[in-house]
């Protein structure tokens, strides 16, 4: 009846809704992934997953490679984070471009994320990186980081700004 | 007293950190590159996530009720083209030649909330086979001209958010961000997949000769 969505090539038949549905679901918690991966909370990342099933869905194609689904619910998600960071922030297309032209999941979900943030921490230097570690990864609040730190929560906060913007600044190779 | 920019960080870390949407306001643009960071760092911290059952679920019924309007055989298309094109023709001499053609890669049409019909120049001034982008209020489209009839689409990329232009040498619209392009019609050509449709513009053409979009 359906072919496995995974298999690049193959074709996905959508005889029943029931089918394409279960079919769509499966690439949408990829896409879900990808979105979260991106705002970093859940509220936002699952009224963005809805627009990209919304938009895309009933566009898909019956017989399309499941290549070529997947590539389409992607190309939709970059679009709607593009329109979120863009409405939000007024993103530039050069800003945009870094953070939306990216490969897209392969299968599974992958440790991207945590490999990526864990790459630009190590290229910090040592109190950028401490700041942002304690206080993203170990979940500190402010006051706890000037303790740890000794240092005062006001100082704290700038260098938290600051250590932010450096991480924004690391550019790592593909 | 304006929020300084550690402040207003801070304002969203501290969101991020107790799993709040990203509120932003006006002002937060100023520290983009850091909110963006930290959003990243946020997810990080909590590692791959997988979709809520309960919005799976929601996510679920809504696809299943989707077919109904949008998962649709060709002759459920067509019929809905016809009615389109014949619905349009009511409103003038209007015309979207080719949705009925291309119906399961049709885009949605922008039908704006009080919109109104802009005129947008005279048909003579449309040439013949190519298209033209204008400006009804805040929607920007590209009217294309085929005969006596024209159709419209959103200047808008429906992959990134750049302006289309007009590539003349191959009939069809550019995206100057990325190297996609578009039909006339709005389908998307080339490329390893394909992009969304763009949206479908409405256009009309009176019977002095004039066009007009429905802009806001």
């Amino acid at each position: 009846m359906t072919s496995e969505p995974h298999d690049s090539g193959d074709v996905v038949e959508l005889p029943a809704a029931s089918n394409a549905v279960d079919i769509a679901l499966d690439e949408l918690e990829m896409v879900y992934a990808f979105i979260y991966a991106r705002v970093g909370n859940r509220a936002d990342a699952e009224d963005l997953t809805q627009q990209v099933a919304m938009k895309a869905i009933p566009r898909l194609r019956q017989g399309a490679p499941a290549s070529a689904i997947r590539g389409y619910l992607f190309a939709t998600a970059r679009s709607v984070l593009g329109g979120f960071w863009s409405t939000r922030l007024g993103l530039s297309e050069s800003e945009l471009h870094e953070d939306l032209v990216m490969a897209m999941p392969t299968g599974g979900y992958s440790q991207e994320s945590a490999d990526r943030a864990a790459l630009i921490l190590a290229a910090l230097s040592d109190n950028y990186r401490r700041v942002l570690e304690l206080r993203f990864l170990h979940g500190y609040s402010l006051k706890e980081v000037a303790a740890e730190m000794r240092s005062t929560v006001g100082a704290v906060k700038v260098m938290q700004l600051r250590a932010l913007r450096a991480a924004a600044k690391v550019r790592l190779d593909a | 007293m304006p929020e300084t920019p550690e402040n207003r960080v801070e304002r969203i870390v501290s969101g991020l950190l107790r799993g709040r949407r990203l509120k932003l306001r006006g002002g937060d643009a100023e520290a983009r590159d850091a909110i963006i960071m930290a959003a990243r760092l946020a997810a990080a911290r909590q590692g791959p996530q997988r979709m809520n059952p309960g919005f799976r679920q929601r996510l679920a019924d809504e696809l299943e009720a989707a077919p109904r309007q949008g998962w649709l055989t060709r002759r459920a298309a067509l019929v809905a083209g016809v009615g389109a094109l014949a619905g349009a023709i009511g409103g003038g001499l209007a015309v979207r030649g080719l949705q009925a053609e291309r119906p399961s890669t049709a885009g949605r049409v922008i039908k704006p909330t009080n919109g109104q019909w802009m005129d947008v120049g005279a048909l003579a001034d449309f040439p013949p086979g190519g298209a033209r982008l204008v400006k009804a209020g805040s929607v920007g489209a590209f009217v294309y001209r085929s005969g006596d009839q024209v159709s419209a689409v959103s200047s808008m990329c429906s992959d990134l958010p750049c302006e289309l232009w007009w590539d003349g040498s191959k009939s069809l619209l550019a995206c100057p961000c990325h190297n996609r392009t578009f039909t006339p019609q709005g389908s998307s050509t080339g490329g390893q997949y394909p992009l969304p449709s763009l949206d479908i513009v409405e256009v009309r053409v009176t019977s002095e000769g004039r066009v007009e979009v429905l802009g806001v």
